[in-house]
């Protein structure tokens, strides 16, 4: 496992909440649209276990409905628990993507420092 | 949607699909339903997804494996490991009505024929006793329940096994349901009659298997 999806990983719950919150969708209309915001590496059938998770654990509620174009499909809402743990997971972020990103970057100028 | 529903749906779209996509895509279906464990109402809405999600997909030139990976096996594992539990209830169910439906009405109707044939040649009896009516009920059901769970499992071990003898299955389970058969030939033969019996003559033995059997089909139809 590359080390980008690793750590993707450990975030990928936050970030399927975060989609589901914006508006209801099914799993296709998900999938597209992490990776229309970039996130290129989550290969689409990642995203089944976590939903299902995510349903066992009372944060997305799935229905049937019919789609835009037609036929049926499982739509997710977020539920008022999922809202609670999205909030929480983006304090999380929050708190954590700061220091992170200055240790990681202080790193790289060192680095470069160092060759010149 | 009720299971039986998802599983036509299933059933229609899965012609769809490319010969590649199809093959990856059952033998997924077919690994997670013979996982007896977990509830199938969740299993047949998430067998739907993932099929339609894949038939999407072939619309922009994606295969099975671009989108669900190429660990067939371990994608289905994580799958099954998030998917909510059968209720015990549901499994009694299923083979109370298995028991019910597919086994007595043909045990009464064969028992009938035999009791209204048998006369001509010889002497029969056709008492029934009740203690040994009831725990031959029960092991009928326990085996039932046994060969149809082995049998699950064998197809539920083989479908992602690479240059896979299907014979060596075949008389794997054919052993298992001989054995099973023979056990309860068995038992029953040797088991002591204890306490009342009561007569249970061939006409009401073919009457009450007809009635059966015709209320298993009015069932199967709705």
């Amino acid at each position: 496992m590359s080390i980008r999806s690793q750590l993707l990983k450990g975030i990928l719950d936050g970030c399927i909440l975060a989609v589901i919150a914006e508006e209801s969708v099914y799993g296709y209309e998900l999938s597209r649209k992490l990776q229309q915001v970039g996130l290129s590496d989550v290969s689409e059938g990642t995203i089944y276990p976590v939903l299902l998770r995510l349903q066992k654990n009372g944060m997305i509620e799935g229905e049937m409905r019919p789609s835009d174009s037609g036929p049926n499909r499982k739509y997710y809402d977020i539920t008022a628990q999922g809202e609670e743990a999205l909030e929480m997971i983006q304090e999380e972020w929050r708190i954590l993507v700061n220091p992170v990103n200055e240790l990681l970057q202080r790193g790289r100028i060192n680095e470069r420092e160092t060759d010149d | 949607m009720n299971v039986k529903q998802m599983i036509e749906e299933n059933n229609q779209k899965r012609e769809q699909l490319t010969v590649d996509n199809e093959k990856y895509y059952s033998d997924l279906m077919l690994y997670i339903r013979t996982n007896w464990q977990v509830s199938e109402q969740h299993t047949e809405e998430l067998l739907l997804e993932l099929l339609n999600h894949l038939l999407e997909g072939q619309q922009e030139g994606k295969t099975a494996i671009d989108i669900f990976g190429e660990e067939p096996k371990e994608y289905a594992d994580q799958l099954i490991e998030q998917l909510p539990e059968e209720e015990k209830r549901s499994w009694f169910t299923f083979f109370a009505s298995l028991f019910l439906f597919q086994i007595v009405p043909y045990v009464l109707i064969i028992r009938g024929v035999v009791l209204l044939v048998l006369p001509l040649f010889t002497e029969v009896n056709d008492q029934v006793n009740i203690f040994k009516l009831l725990i031959t009920a029960i092991l009928l059901g326990v085996m039932a329940m046994g060969v149809v769970r082995y049998i699950m499992n064998v197809i539920h071990r083989s479908v992602f096994k690479k240059n896979h003898a299907e014979w060596k299955d075949s008389v794997k389970v054919g052993a298992v349901a001989a054995a099973g058969m023979g056990a309860f030939i068995l038992i029953s033969v040797w088991l002591p009659e204890i306490g009342p019996s009561f007569r249970f003559t061939w006409w009401l033995s073919l009457l009450l298997g007809g009635v059966i059997w015709g209320m298993s089909k009015v069932v199967k139809s709705n």
